[in-house]
């Protein structure tokens, strides 16, 4: 993977390998290069934000004591770590009891490495973030609305379609729609 | 269209974990029958679905969670760091290491001393505040006991002898100077019932005025009486008569009661 990163500054991979050899330096960087993103996302999922924390603390512990389990070499470091950071988030959102969350954190699952695609090469992290507002901009209000239900409130095609009083074929042409529109789109941003 | 496509169609949603239970476990069974091409199409859809997470409006965690993260990793690393000759003996010389030890004796100890006097410091305080306070009470203790002397002594003060209405109660003696005050003494005083109080009363001359009120008071644990009242109306040559009531504890503006005793002052 090519760093996108400039002289003197290390990649997420070179970051996670020092993780690796417990190099608190290292975990600080990766904090401070990614931890507004989690938390943008963990404090949306769960719109509570001394439980976004809480959540984000969690997730970046997590990083720390299993980073031998992220795998570098089988694709990028932030779509892993935002994914560890949903699946998180909508644990606790899901979650009825402390007592239940206590043991499913327990569990400390950690979500598959995504390969990157090759479209993932050709724009650093912040045009990418750019070019996936814009895209899904140009969505329907009732497409975007469905994607962002099942992103950020963890439902699923008959729970959205219920929710928004559309039929079930609908919503799921929505997601698909609009999920491939946005794949499109940051391919031909390549 | 084939059950392959049908379940190609299902991957970008199982990524984003919206397939109901049904579509999920087909796919799942699907997937871990090992077809390469929806494993490919799976790697790519949960790439793309994490990039939703741009979607989410910018916030900034605070100060604390980093602050409190990384005094969690760092103590985690201290225990967890592995010892190896290599790392304590070869990366820092011996004279770094006297250095930091010889600094952080230096520190405790600056501490420490800092701490001590301090401690001294506030303890010195302490006693130059009490002994000022005992100072203080003394002097008034004096002043009062000036006050009282003068009252007593000097020829102006005008003795009112403050009879009981009970036989078996003693009789009171108060002094009445006209610019320093009446001091009362007695002796063999029972104690107020209850939650009363001794309270002087002043009885005007002149017809229908009512009576001023003044000091409340007890009689010490052995009886005794010693009220100073040092601040009372120049009124001596209108006043019929001192008076003592039991009144409820705070005194009253009126009396509540007969009473006990009275003097007459002419």
């Amino acid at each position: 993977m090519t760093s996108k990163y400039g002289d003197g500054v290390s990649s997420d991979a070179t970051l996670v390998d020092r993780l690796l050899r417990r190099d608190v330096s290292a975990f600080e960087e990766l904090y401070d290069r990614h931890s507004r993103i989690v938390y943008a996302l963990v404090v949306r999922i769960l719109q509570q934000t001394p439980t976004a924390e809480e959540v984000v603390q969690d997730v970046f512990l997590q990083l720390w004591r299993n980073a031998a389990r992220y795998q570098s070499t089988r694709g990028p470091f932030v779509p892993w770590l935002l994914t560890l950071a949903r699946n998180r988030a909508l644990d606790h959102l899901r979650l009825k009891s402390e007592r239940q969350r206590r043991r499913e954190d327990q569990t400390e699952e950690l979500p598959a490495v995504a390969q990157a695609p090759e479209y993932e090469k050709a724009l650093d992290e912040k045009r990418r973030a750019e070019r996936v507002r814009f895209l899904i901009g140009t969505l329907s209000a009732q497409q975007k609305k469905a994607i962002e239900m099942a992103y950020f409130e963890g439902l699923s095609h008959s729970e959205i379609a219920k929710a928004l009083q559309e039929p079930l074929g609908t919503v799921k042409s929505w997601i698909r729609n609009g999920l491939l529109r946005l794949k499109e789109g940051l391919q031909t941003a390549s | 269209m084939t059950a392959q496509d049908q379940f190609r169609e299902l991957i970008e949603a199982y990524a984003l974990g919206a397939l109901d239970a049904g579509e999920r476990e087909a796919l799942e069974t699907h997937l871990a029958a090992g077809c390469p091409e929806c494993a490919k199409a799976l790697e790519e859809a949960r790439f793309l679905v994490s990039q939703l997470a741009y979607l989410a409006p910018p916030a900034e965690p605070s100060e604390t969670v980093k602050a409190r993260l990384m005094r969690t990793v760092r103590a985690e690393e201290g225990v967890a760091r592995p010892r190896t000759a290599k790392t304590r003996g070869a990366s820092i010389p011996f004279w770094l290491w006297a250095g930091v030890a010889a600094l952080l004796l230096l520190s405790i100890y600056s501490t420490w001393d800092a701490r001590k006097l301090q401690k001294e410091v506030q303890e010195v305080n302490a006693r130059a505040a009490a002994e000022l306070k005992r100072r203080e009470q003394l002097e008034q203790e004096l002043t009062l006991a000036k006050h009282e002397a003068w009252i007593l002594t000097d020829p102006s003060s005008k003795k009112i002898d403050i009879m009981p209405n009970d036989k078996d109660m003693p009789m009171l003696e108060a002094r009445w100077h006209p610019q320093m005050g009446i001091y009362i003494t007695g002796q063999k005083m029972p104690m107020p019932k209850g939650n009363k109080v001794l309270q002087l009363w002043l009885i005007p001359k002149a017809k229908g005025s009512k009576p001023m009120p003044s000091h409340t008071f007890w009689p010490d644990a052995n009886g005794k009486i010693g009220e100073m009242v040092d601040d009372p109306p120049e009124v001596m040559a209108q006043t019929k008569a001192l008076a003592i009531t039991e009144e409820p504890a705070g005194g009253s503006q009126q009396p509540t009661s007969t009473p006990l005793w009275v003097g007459g002052v002419s």
